[in-house]
Protein backbone atom coordinates (compact mmCIF):
# COMPACT_ATOMS: atom_id res chain seq x y z
CA UNK A 1 0.00 0.00 0.00
CA UNK A 2 1.16 3.73 -0.88
CA UNK A 3 2.85 5.47 2.02
CA UNK A 4 2.49 8.88 -0.02
CA UNK A 5 -0.33 11.28 2.12
CA UNK A 6 -3.85 10.99 0.58
CA UNK A 7 -3.94 14.65 0.62
CA UNK A 8 -0.75 16.98 0.39
CA UNK A 9 -1.30 21.06 0.78
CA UNK A 10 1.82 23.11 0.81
CA UNK A 11 1.58 27.20 1.14
CA UNK A 12 -1.98 27.45 0.17
CA UNK A 13 -2.86 30.60 -0.28
CA UNK A 14 -6.94 32.01 -1.33
CA UNK A 15 -7.66 35.81 -1.92
CA UNK A 16 -10.62 37.06 -3.06
CA UNK A 17 -12.12 40.69 -3.59
CA UNK A 18 -9.02 42.23 -1.38
CA UNK A 19 -9.60 39.73 1.58
CA UNK A 20 -7.13 36.87 2.24
CA UNK A 21 -9.38 34.16 3.28
CA UNK A 22 -6.66 31.31 3.51
CA UNK A 23 -2.63 31.87 4.29
CA UNK A 24 0.27 29.77 3.91
CA UNK A 25 -1.78 26.93 5.13
CA UNK A 26 0.31 23.45 4.84
CA UNK A 27 -0.83 20.18 5.97
CA UNK A 28 -0.80 16.33 5.27
CA UNK A 29 -3.69 13.88 5.49
CA UNK A 30 -2.44 10.19 5.54
CA UNK A 31 -4.16 6.81 4.35
CA UNK A 32 -7.17 5.66 6.89
CA UNK A 33 -6.89 8.90 8.89
CA UNK A 34 -9.77 10.42 9.97
CA UNK A 35 -8.52 14.02 10.07
CA UNK A 36 -10.50 17.04 11.70
CA UNK A 37 -10.54 20.45 9.98
CA UNK A 38 -11.57 22.70 12.72
CA UNK A 39 -11.65 26.38 13.08
CA UNK A 40 -14.26 29.64 14.32
CA UNK A 41 -16.31 31.19 11.70
CA UNK A 42 -14.63 33.04 9.12
CA UNK A 43 -11.59 30.46 9.94
CA UNK A 44 -10.96 29.83 6.03
CA UNK A 45 -11.84 25.82 6.37
CA UNK A 46 -14.92 25.85 4.20
CA UNK A 47 -12.46 27.71 1.80
CA UNK A 48 -9.59 25.72 2.39
CA UNK A 49 -11.81 22.53 1.76
CA UNK A 50 -13.57 23.43 -1.40
CA UNK A 51 -9.86 24.12 -2.81
CA UNK A 52 -8.85 20.56 -1.50
CA UNK A 53 -12.71 19.49 -2.98
CA UNK A 54 -11.18 20.50 -5.95
CA UNK A 55 -14.55 23.42 -6.29
CA UNK A 56 -11.87 26.31 -6.21
CA UNK A 57 -8.61 27.37 -7.69
CA UNK A 58 -6.24 28.61 -5.14
CA UNK A 59 -4.33 32.16 -5.43
CA UNK A 60 -1.24 30.04 -4.57
CA UNK A 61 0.62 27.15 -3.19
CA UNK A 62 -0.87 23.57 -4.05
CA UNK A 63 -3.45 21.14 -2.86
CA UNK A 64 -3.10 17.23 -4.43
CA UNK A 65 -5.15 14.69 -3.54
CA UNK A 66 -3.93 10.95 -4.40
CA UNK A 67 -0.62 12.94 -6.02
CA UNK A 68 -3.50 14.78 -8.51
CA UNK A 69 -4.65 18.52 -8.90
CA UNK A 70 -7.81 17.94 -7.03
CA UNK A 71 -9.44 20.02 -9.96
CA UNK A 72 -8.73 17.09 -12.35
CA UNK A 73 -12.39 15.15 -11.85
CA UNK A 74 -11.73 12.33 -13.63
CA UNK A 75 -8.57 11.58 -11.73
CA UNK A 76 -9.78 12.59 -8.52
CA UNK A 77 -13.40 11.73 -8.11
CA UNK A 78 -13.96 8.08 -8.73
CA UNK A 79 -11.71 7.67 -5.58
CA UNK A 80 -13.95 10.69 -3.22
CA UNK A 81 -17.43 10.75 -1.51
CA UNK A 82 -18.06 14.33 -1.30
CA UNK A 83 -21.03 15.16 1.63
CA UNK A 84 -21.49 19.13 1.45
CA UNK A 85 -22.29 21.28 3.83
CA UNK A 86 -25.64 22.59 2.18
CA UNK A 87 -27.90 19.87 0.38
CA UNK A 88 -27.59 20.44 -3.40
CA UNK A 89 -30.48 18.11 -4.25
CA UNK A 90 -33.33 18.82 -7.05
CA UNK A 91 -36.46 19.10 -5.12
CA UNK A 92 -38.18 17.40 -7.91
CA UNK A 93 -36.63 14.20 -7.97
CA UNK A 94 -36.69 11.11 -5.37
CA UNK A 95 -34.48 10.05 -2.77
CA UNK A 96 -33.85 6.74 -4.82
CA UNK A 97 -33.58 8.97 -8.07
CA UNK A 98 -30.71 11.22 -6.72
CA UNK A 99 -28.75 8.72 -5.17
CA UNK A 100 -29.06 6.90 -8.11
CA UNK A 101 -27.93 9.93 -10.36
CA UNK A 102 -25.19 11.39 -8.13
CA UNK A 103 -24.03 7.36 -7.32
CA UNK A 104 -23.72 6.83 -11.38
CA UNK A 105 -21.25 9.92 -12.18
CA UNK A 106 -19.27 9.04 -9.53
CA UNK A 107 -18.17 5.99 -11.66
CA UNK A 108 -18.10 3.45 -9.21
CA UNK A 109 -20.56 0.61 -8.60
CA UNK A 110 -22.62 0.25 -5.56
CA UNK A 111 -26.15 -0.25 -4.77
CA UNK A 112 -29.18 2.37 -3.94
CA UNK A 113 -30.72 -0.05 -1.39
CA UNK A 114 -27.44 -0.57 0.24
CA UNK A 115 -26.57 3.05 0.87
CA UNK A 116 -30.11 4.08 1.63
CA UNK A 117 -29.79 1.63 4.00
CA UNK A 118 -26.77 3.10 6.13
CA UNK A 119 -28.58 5.71 6.66
CA UNK A 120 -31.91 4.35 7.36
CA UNK A 121 -33.56 6.19 4.03
CA UNK A 122 -35.13 2.85 2.31
CA UNK A 123 -38.25 3.67 3.02
CA UNK A 124 -37.94 7.32 1.76
CA UNK A 125 -36.60 5.68 -1.73
CA UNK A 126 -39.98 6.82 -3.58
CA UNK A 127 -40.42 10.60 -2.02
CA UNK A 128 -39.66 13.00 -3.40
CA UNK A 129 -36.19 15.17 -1.60
CA UNK A 130 -38.72 18.25 -1.46
CA UNK A 131 -40.55 16.75 1.09
CA UNK A 132 -37.35 15.51 3.37
CA UNK A 133 -36.98 17.10 6.86
CA UNK A 134 -33.80 18.84 6.89
CA UNK A 135 -32.15 16.08 8.75
CA UNK A 136 -33.21 13.47 6.03
CA UNK A 137 -31.11 15.25 3.09
CA UNK A 138 -28.41 15.66 5.57
CA UNK A 139 -28.80 11.54 5.68
CA UNK A 140 -29.24 11.34 2.07
CA UNK A 141 -26.24 13.66 1.51
CA UNK A 142 -24.00 10.75 3.35
CA UNK A 143 -25.87 8.03 1.21
CA UNK A 144 -24.30 9.77 -1.51
CA UNK A 145 -20.87 10.09 0.13
CA UNK A 146 -20.86 6.56 1.05
CA UNK A 147 -21.83 5.36 -2.62
CA UNK A 148 -19.02 2.99 -3.39
CA UNK A 149 -17.21 2.81 -0.29
CA UNK A 150 -14.52 5.64 -1.32
CA UNK A 151 -11.27 5.47 -0.33
CA UNK A 152 -11.46 9.32 0.76
CA UNK A 153 -14.52 11.13 1.96
CA UNK A 154 -15.36 14.88 2.70
CA UNK A 155 -17.41 15.35 5.43
CA UNK A 156 -18.71 19.22 6.00
CA UNK A 157 -20.77 19.68 9.04
CA UNK A 158 -22.17 16.09 8.59
CA UNK A 159 -24.45 16.13 11.78
CA UNK A 160 -26.14 19.43 11.78
CA UNK A 161 -29.24 18.82 12.07
CA UNK A 162 -29.85 15.34 13.14
CA UNK A 163 -31.17 14.47 16.17
CA UNK A 164 -28.85 12.23 18.37
CA UNK A 165 -29.98 8.82 17.19
CA UNK A 166 -29.24 9.95 13.54
CA UNK A 167 -25.99 11.31 14.82
CA UNK A 168 -25.42 8.00 16.32
CA UNK A 169 -26.12 5.91 13.28
CA UNK A 170 -24.19 8.16 11.19
CA UNK A 171 -20.61 7.62 13.02
CA UNK A 172 -21.32 4.02 13.06
CA UNK A 173 -21.81 4.36 9.26
CA UNK A 174 -18.14 6.35 9.52
CA UNK A 175 -16.62 3.86 11.53
CA UNK A 176 -17.74 1.06 8.78
CA UNK A 177 -16.01 3.35 5.96
CA UNK A 178 -12.76 3.14 7.88
CA UNK A 179 -12.80 -0.38 8.57
CA UNK A 180 -12.60 -0.50 5.01
CA UNK A 181 -10.06 1.56 4.83
CA UNK A 182 -11.49 4.88 4.16
CA UNK A 183 -9.77 8.16 4.59
CA UNK A 184 -11.92 11.07 6.45
CA UNK A 185 -11.61 14.65 5.95
CA UNK A 186 -14.08 16.29 8.90
CA UNK A 187 -15.45 19.20 9.84
CA UNK A 188 -17.92 19.98 12.53
CA UNK A 189 -19.17 22.65 14.71
CA UNK A 190 -19.29 19.97 17.38
CA UNK A 191 -16.07 19.82 18.70
CA UNK A 192 -16.65 16.71 21.12
CA UNK A 193 -17.09 14.57 17.71
CA UNK A 194 -13.78 15.59 16.55
CA UNK A 195 -12.58 15.46 20.00
CA UNK A 196 -13.91 11.50 20.27
CA UNK A 197 -13.33 10.52 16.70
CA UNK A 198 -10.27 12.25 14.91
CA UNK A 199 -6.77 11.17 14.53
CA UNK A 200 -5.45 14.45 14.28
CA UNK A 201 -7.23 17.76 14.11
CA UNK A 202 -5.83 20.73 12.47
CA UNK A 203 -6.90 24.16 14.52
CA UNK A 204 -7.43 27.34 11.62
CA UNK A 205 -7.82 30.59 13.16
CA UNK A 206 -8.01 34.02 10.55
CA UNK A 207 -7.25 32.14 7.90
CA UNK A 208 -3.67 30.26 9.03
CA UNK A 209 -3.31 26.69 10.20
CA UNK A 210 -3.09 28.12 13.93
CA UNK A 211 -2.14 24.39 15.27
CA UNK A 212 -2.19 20.89 14.45
CA UNK A 213 -1.68 17.52 16.17
CA UNK A 214 -3.21 14.82 18.32
CA UNK A 215 -6.10 15.73 20.53
CA UNK A 216 -3.81 15.10 23.21
CA UNK A 217 -1.09 17.33 21.89
CA UNK A 218 -3.33 20.00 21.24
CA UNK A 219 -4.95 19.81 24.81
CA UNK A 220 -1.91 19.45 26.56
CA UNK A 221 -0.82 23.07 25.85
CA UNK A 222 -4.05 23.90 28.24
CA UNK A 223 -4.11 23.28 32.33
CA UNK A 224 -7.04 20.95 33.24
CA UNK A 225 -9.53 21.84 35.27
CA UNK A 226 -10.56 21.33 38.87
CA UNK A 227 -14.04 22.90 40.38
CA UNK A 228 -15.73 22.69 43.94
CA UNK A 229 -17.11 24.41 46.90
CA UNK A 230 -16.18 24.54 50.35
CA UNK A 231 -18.14 25.86 53.35
CA UNK A 232 -16.85 29.22 54.43
CA UNK A 233 -16.03 27.77 57.88
CA UNK A 234 -13.35 24.85 55.93
CA UNK A 235 -9.46 25.76 55.67
CA UNK A 236 -7.86 26.42 52.38
CA UNK A 237 -7.32 23.41 50.58
CA UNK A 238 -3.88 21.94 49.44
CA UNK A 239 -3.33 22.32 45.96
CA UNK A 240 -3.11 26.48 44.73
CA UNK A 241 -5.90 27.93 43.27
CA UNK A 242 -8.34 30.74 43.14
CA UNK A 243 -11.63 31.42 45.10
CA UNK A 244 -14.24 33.02 43.60
CA UNK A 245 -17.12 35.44 45.25
CA UNK A 246 -20.17 32.38 45.15
CA UNK A 247 -17.52 30.42 47.15
CA UNK A 248 -16.18 28.46 43.95
CA UNK A 249 -12.59 27.07 44.04
CA UNK A 250 -11.31 26.86 40.50
CA UNK A 251 -7.84 24.63 39.73
CA UNK A 252 -6.04 25.14 36.58
CA UNK A 253 -3.33 22.15 36.63
CA UNK A 254 -0.77 20.60 34.11
CA UNK A 255 -1.02 17.36 36.84
CA UNK A 256 -4.84 17.01 36.81
CA UNK A 257 -4.64 13.77 38.19
CA UNK A 258 -1.96 13.81 41.08
CA UNK A 259 -3.78 17.32 42.54
CA UNK A 260 -6.87 15.24 42.45
CA UNK A 261 -5.52 12.82 44.32
CA UNK A 262 -4.50 15.00 47.27
CA UNK A 263 -7.23 17.00 46.90
CA UNK A 264 -9.46 14.04 47.67
CA UNK A 265 -7.08 12.71 50.32
CA UNK A 266 -6.91 16.10 51.92
CA UNK A 267 -10.52 16.27 52.04
CA UNK A 268 -11.26 13.14 53.44
CA UNK A 269 -8.71 13.58 56.22
CA UNK A 270 -10.53 16.83 57.21
CA UNK A 271 -14.42 14.97 56.59
CA UNK A 272 -15.09 18.08 53.95
CA UNK A 273 -17.26 17.94 51.54
CA UNK A 274 -16.48 19.22 48.33
CA UNK A 275 -19.47 20.04 47.12
CA UNK A 276 -20.17 20.49 43.24
CA UNK A 277 -16.94 18.67 42.28
CA UNK A 278 -16.01 18.24 38.98
CA UNK A 279 -12.74 17.77 36.95
CA UNK A 280 -11.80 17.62 33.64
CA UNK A 281 -8.64 17.75 31.71
CA UNK A 282 -8.52 20.51 28.93
CA UNK A 283 -11.21 20.03 25.83
CA UNK A 284 -11.40 21.07 22.39
CA UNK A 285 -13.64 23.75 23.53
CA UNK A 286 -11.13 25.10 25.69
CA UNK A 287 -8.16 25.09 23.38
CA UNK A 288 -10.92 27.28 20.84
CA UNK A 289 -11.54 29.68 23.19
CA UNK A 290 -7.98 29.98 24.00
CA UNK A 291 -7.58 30.75 20.02
CA UNK A 292 -8.32 34.72 21.06
CA UNK A 293 -6.36 35.17 24.02
CA UNK A 294 -3.52 34.20 21.54
CA UNK A 295 -3.61 37.12 18.93
CA UNK B 1 -24.20 13.31 -20.12
CA UNK B 2 -27.34 11.34 -20.65
CA UNK B 3 -27.48 9.86 -17.01
CA UNK B 4 -28.14 13.89 -15.98
CA UNK B 5 -29.99 14.28 -19.22
CA UNK B 6 -32.91 12.11 -18.41
CA UNK B 7 -33.03 12.89 -14.54
CA UNK B 8 -33.04 16.60 -16.06
CA UNK B 9 -36.00 15.05 -18.51
CA UNK B 10 -37.99 13.71 -15.47
CA UNK B 11 -37.44 17.22 -13.09
CA UNK B 12 -38.96 19.04 -16.20
CA UNK B 13 -41.45 16.62 -16.99
CA UNK B 14 -42.83 17.14 -12.93
CA UNK B 15 -42.19 21.02 -12.83
CA UNK B 16 -45.97 22.28 -13.78
CA UNK B 17 -44.47 25.75 -14.27
CA UNK B 18 -41.60 25.13 -16.54
CA UNK B 19 -43.94 22.51 -18.55
CA UNK B 20 -46.69 25.64 -19.51
CA UNK B 21 -44.00 28.08 -20.11
CA UNK B 22 -41.60 25.85 -21.95
CA UNK B 23 -44.03 23.24 -23.67
CA UNK B 24 -47.20 24.17 -23.67
CA UNK B 25 -47.64 27.96 -24.23
CA UNK B 26 -45.00 27.85 -27.24
CA UNK B 27 -46.93 24.98 -28.53
CA UNK B 28 -50.44 26.78 -28.53
CA UNK B 29 -49.01 29.81 -30.03
CA UNK B 30 -47.11 28.17 -32.96
CA UNK B 31 -50.75 25.62 -33.76
CA UNK B 32 -52.54 29.16 -33.56
CA UNK B 33 -50.17 30.72 -35.89
CA UNK B 34 -50.13 27.27 -38.37
CA UNK B 35 -54.26 28.04 -37.75
CA UNK B 36 -53.87 31.05 -39.25
CA UNK B 37 -51.57 30.42 -42.10
CA UNK B 38 -53.63 32.45 -44.52
CA UNK B 39 -53.76 35.43 -42.40
CA UNK B 40 -49.69 35.43 -42.65
CA UNK B 41 -49.32 34.39 -45.92
CA UNK B 42 -51.03 37.81 -47.09
CA UNK B 43 -48.91 39.74 -44.39
CA UNK B 44 -45.75 38.05 -45.55
CA UNK B 45 -45.26 35.21 -46.85
CA UNK B 46 -45.53 31.33 -45.97
CA UNK B 47 -41.50 31.04 -45.14
CA UNK B 48 -42.04 33.97 -42.69
CA UNK B 49 -44.61 32.19 -40.99
CA UNK B 50 -42.17 29.25 -40.64
CA UNK B 51 -39.18 31.14 -39.69
CA UNK B 52 -41.84 33.12 -36.75
CA UNK B 53 -42.73 29.20 -35.79
CA UNK B 54 -38.68 28.57 -35.47
CA UNK B 55 -37.90 31.55 -33.41
CA UNK B 56 -40.78 31.17 -31.32
CA UNK B 57 -39.85 27.67 -30.13
CA UNK B 58 -36.37 28.58 -29.68
CA UNK B 59 -36.95 31.66 -27.79
CA UNK B 60 -39.51 30.37 -25.08
CA UNK B 61 -39.51 26.54 -25.32
CA UNK B 62 -35.09 26.28 -25.55
CA UNK B 63 -33.67 29.77 -24.62
CA UNK B 64 -36.42 30.65 -21.73
CA UNK B 65 -36.36 27.11 -20.07
CA UNK B 66 -32.32 26.68 -20.48
CA UNK B 67 -31.82 30.27 -18.72
CA UNK B 68 -34.62 29.23 -15.59
CA UNK B 69 -33.24 25.87 -15.71
CA UNK B 70 -29.17 26.66 -15.31
CA UNK B 71 -30.62 29.32 -12.78
CA UNK B 72 -32.52 27.29 -10.96
CA UNK B 73 -30.42 24.18 -10.68
CA UNK B 74 -27.48 26.79 -9.65
CA UNK B 75 -29.61 28.54 -6.86
CA UNK B 76 -30.31 25.29 -5.29
CA UNK B 77 -26.40 23.91 -5.42
CA UNK B 78 -27.75 20.85 -7.81
CA UNK B 79 -24.61 22.40 -10.08
CA UNK B 80 -22.27 22.46 -7.15
CA UNK B 81 -23.68 18.73 -6.35
CA UNK B 82 -23.11 17.78 -9.96
CA UNK B 83 -19.74 18.86 -9.83
CA UNK B 84 -18.80 16.65 -6.56
CA UNK B 85 -18.80 13.75 -8.93
CA UNK B 86 -16.58 12.62 -11.34
CA UNK B 87 -18.57 14.24 -14.43
CA UNK B 88 -16.86 16.58 -16.40
CA UNK B 89 -17.87 21.11 -16.96
CA UNK B 90 -18.87 20.02 -20.20
CA UNK B 91 -20.88 17.00 -19.78
CA UNK B 92 -23.01 18.26 -16.93
CA UNK B 93 -24.02 21.24 -19.32
CA UNK B 94 -24.78 18.86 -22.11
CA UNK B 95 -27.38 17.08 -19.54
CA UNK B 96 -28.91 19.69 -18.44
CA UNK B 97 -29.40 21.84 -21.70
CA UNK B 98 -30.24 18.39 -23.85
CA UNK B 99 -33.80 17.77 -22.77
CA UNK B 100 -34.81 21.48 -23.39
CA UNK B 101 -33.02 21.18 -27.04
CA UNK B 102 -34.72 17.73 -27.64
CA UNK B 103 -37.76 18.89 -26.55
CA UNK B 104 -38.04 22.00 -28.68
CA UNK B 105 -36.59 19.76 -31.82
CA UNK B 106 -39.67 17.52 -31.14
CA UNK B 107 -42.36 20.46 -31.22
CA UNK B 108 -40.63 21.89 -34.27
CA UNK B 109 -40.44 19.11 -36.34
CA UNK B 110 -43.94 18.06 -35.10
CA UNK B 111 -45.54 22.04 -35.88
CA UNK B 112 -43.68 22.46 -38.80
CA UNK B 113 -44.87 19.28 -40.47
CA UNK B 114 -48.45 19.72 -40.17
CA UNK B 115 -47.55 23.47 -41.37
CA UNK B 116 -46.31 21.74 -44.89
CA UNK B 117 -48.70 19.31 -44.65
CA UNK B 118 -51.39 21.72 -44.66
CA UNK B 119 -50.04 24.68 -46.76
CA UNK B 120 -47.21 23.21 -48.70
CA UNK B 121 -43.54 22.14 -48.07
CA UNK B 122 -40.45 23.98 -47.95
CA UNK B 123 -38.61 24.92 -51.74
CA UNK B 124 -35.42 23.75 -49.92
CA UNK B 125 -36.28 21.25 -46.93
CA UNK B 126 -32.24 20.84 -46.43
CA UNK B 127 -31.19 24.70 -46.25
CA UNK B 128 -34.34 25.42 -44.32
CA UNK B 129 -33.09 22.69 -41.62
CA UNK B 130 -29.29 24.90 -41.43
CA UNK B 131 -30.98 28.00 -40.70
CA UNK B 132 -33.06 26.08 -38.14
CA UNK B 133 -30.25 24.22 -36.41
CA UNK B 134 -28.12 27.67 -36.81
CA UNK B 135 -30.98 29.11 -34.54
CA UNK B 136 -30.85 26.22 -31.76
CA UNK B 137 -27.57 26.68 -31.81
CA UNK B 138 -27.82 30.22 -31.16
CA UNK B 139 -30.36 30.84 -28.93
CA UNK B 140 -28.72 27.40 -26.70
CA UNK B 141 -25.18 29.80 -26.84
CA UNK B 142 -27.47 32.83 -25.57
CA UNK B 143 -29.05 30.57 -22.67
CA UNK B 144 -25.74 29.94 -21.36
CA UNK B 145 -24.65 33.33 -21.52
CA UNK B 146 -27.67 34.63 -19.82
CA UNK B 147 -28.05 32.27 -17.22
CA UNK B 148 -24.37 33.67 -16.07
CA UNK B 149 -26.36 36.93 -15.67
CA UNK B 150 -29.40 35.18 -13.79
CA UNK B 151 -29.74 34.65 -9.27
CA UNK B 152 -33.14 32.68 -9.95
CA UNK B 153 -35.48 31.35 -11.74
CA UNK B 154 -37.68 34.24 -10.87
CA UNK B 155 -34.84 36.36 -11.60
CA UNK B 156 -34.81 34.85 -15.29
CA UNK B 157 -38.72 36.37 -16.10
CA UNK B 158 -37.00 39.54 -16.25
CA UNK B 159 -33.43 38.51 -17.99
CA UNK B 160 -34.77 36.31 -20.82
CA UNK B 161 -37.15 39.33 -21.97
CA UNK B 162 -34.99 40.86 -24.04
CA UNK B 163 -33.48 38.57 -25.92
CA UNK B 164 -36.41 36.44 -26.73
CA UNK B 165 -38.97 39.19 -27.28
CA UNK B 166 -36.16 40.92 -29.72
CA UNK B 167 -35.02 38.20 -31.21
CA UNK B 168 -39.07 37.20 -32.19
CA UNK B 169 -39.61 41.38 -32.88
CA UNK B 170 -36.34 41.12 -35.59
CA UNK B 171 -37.54 37.87 -37.20
CA UNK B 172 -41.40 39.96 -37.54
CA UNK B 173 -39.33 42.93 -38.70
CA UNK B 174 -37.17 41.08 -41.26
CA UNK B 175 -40.32 38.88 -41.99
CA UNK B 176 -42.71 41.69 -43.07
CA UNK B 177 -40.73 44.17 -44.74
CA UNK B 178 -37.56 42.02 -46.19
CA UNK B 179 -34.21 43.26 -46.44
CA UNK B 180 -33.94 45.68 -49.60
CA UNK B 181 -33.48 48.65 -47.10
CA UNK B 182 -31.00 48.08 -43.91
CA UNK B 183 -30.35 44.83 -45.14
CA UNK B 184 -26.69 44.93 -42.91
CA UNK B 185 -28.42 46.01 -40.12
CA UNK B 186 -31.33 43.65 -40.14
CA UNK B 187 -28.51 40.60 -40.71
CA UNK B 188 -26.58 41.19 -38.12
CA UNK B 189 -29.29 41.62 -35.74
CA UNK B 190 -29.43 38.27 -33.77
CA UNK B 191 -32.72 36.17 -35.79
CA UNK B 192 -32.16 38.75 -38.84
CA UNK B 193 -30.14 36.55 -40.96
CA UNK B 194 -31.83 32.99 -39.67
CA UNK B 195 -34.98 34.60 -40.27
CA UNK B 196 -34.04 35.73 -44.22
CA UNK B 197 -32.37 31.92 -44.65
CA UNK B 198 -35.42 30.18 -43.32
CA UNK B 199 -37.70 32.53 -45.21
CA UNK B 200 -35.97 31.92 -48.51
CA UNK B 201 -35.64 28.28 -47.80
CA UNK B 202 -38.86 27.84 -47.68
CA UNK B 203 -40.58 30.09 -50.02
CA UNK B 204 -37.55 29.58 -52.61
CA UNK B 205 -35.96 31.98 -55.64
CA UNK B 206 -32.31 32.62 -53.70
CA UNK B 207 -29.41 30.88 -55.03
CA UNK B 208 -28.03 28.35 -52.15
CA UNK B 209 -25.16 29.95 -52.25
CA UNK B 210 -26.41 33.41 -50.91
CA UNK B 211 -28.54 31.73 -48.52
CA UNK B 212 -25.37 30.10 -47.02
CA UNK B 213 -23.46 33.37 -46.60
CA UNK B 214 -26.58 33.91 -44.53
CA UNK B 215 -25.14 31.59 -41.57
CA UNK B 216 -22.22 33.17 -41.09
CA UNK B 217 -23.84 35.94 -38.93
CA UNK B 218 -25.98 33.53 -36.74
CA UNK B 219 -23.06 31.28 -36.42
CA UNK B 220 -20.84 34.63 -34.97
CA UNK B 221 -24.01 35.04 -32.79
CA UNK B 222 -23.18 31.54 -31.50
CA UNK B 223 -19.17 32.28 -31.11
CA UNK B 224 -19.84 35.30 -29.67
CA UNK B 225 -22.90 33.66 -27.06
CA UNK B 226 -20.53 30.72 -26.23
CA UNK B 227 -17.48 33.24 -25.58
CA UNK B 228 -19.91 35.50 -23.40
CA UNK B 229 -20.96 32.03 -21.84
CA UNK B 230 -17.80 31.16 -21.24
CA UNK B 231 -16.87 34.54 -19.21
CA UNK B 232 -20.28 34.81 -17.20
CA UNK B 233 -21.23 31.89 -16.59
CA UNK B 234 -21.30 30.55 -12.41
CA UNK B 235 -21.24 27.45 -11.35
CA UNK B 236 -22.33 28.39 -7.44
CA UNK B 237 -24.58 30.93 -6.26
CA UNK B 238 -22.53 34.85 -5.56
CA UNK B 239 -22.09 34.99 -1.58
Amino acid sequence: MSTSPVIDVADLNLTYGGFHAVKDVSFQVQRGELYALLGTNGAGKTSTLEIIEGHRRPSSGAARVFGHDPRKRSAVRPKVGIMLQESGFSPDLTVKESVALIGALTLREDRVERVLGIVDLNRKAATLVSQLSGGEKRRLDFATAAWGSPELVFLDEPTTGLDISSRDDLWTAVDKLREDGSTVVLTTHYLEEAQQRADRVGLMHRGTMHREGTVAELTRQLPGVIRFTLPPTAPHPPVKGSRRDDGTYVIETFTLARDLKELLQWAEGHHIDLQGLSAGPTRLDDVFRALDTDD
Amino acid sequence: MLTIARHELTQILRNRAVLVSGLVIPFAVSASLVWRHETFENIGSLGYLASTIVLTIAAFSLYSTVVTTLASRRQNLFLKRLRSTAARDHEILWGLVLPATAIAGVQLLGILAVLAAVAGSPDNSLLFAAGTLATIAMMLGLGLATAGLTHSPEHAQVTTLPISLGTIAVGVWVGITGTENLATVKRLLPGGAATELMTDAWNGGASVVDSLVLLAPTLAWVFLALFLAQRLFQWEPRR
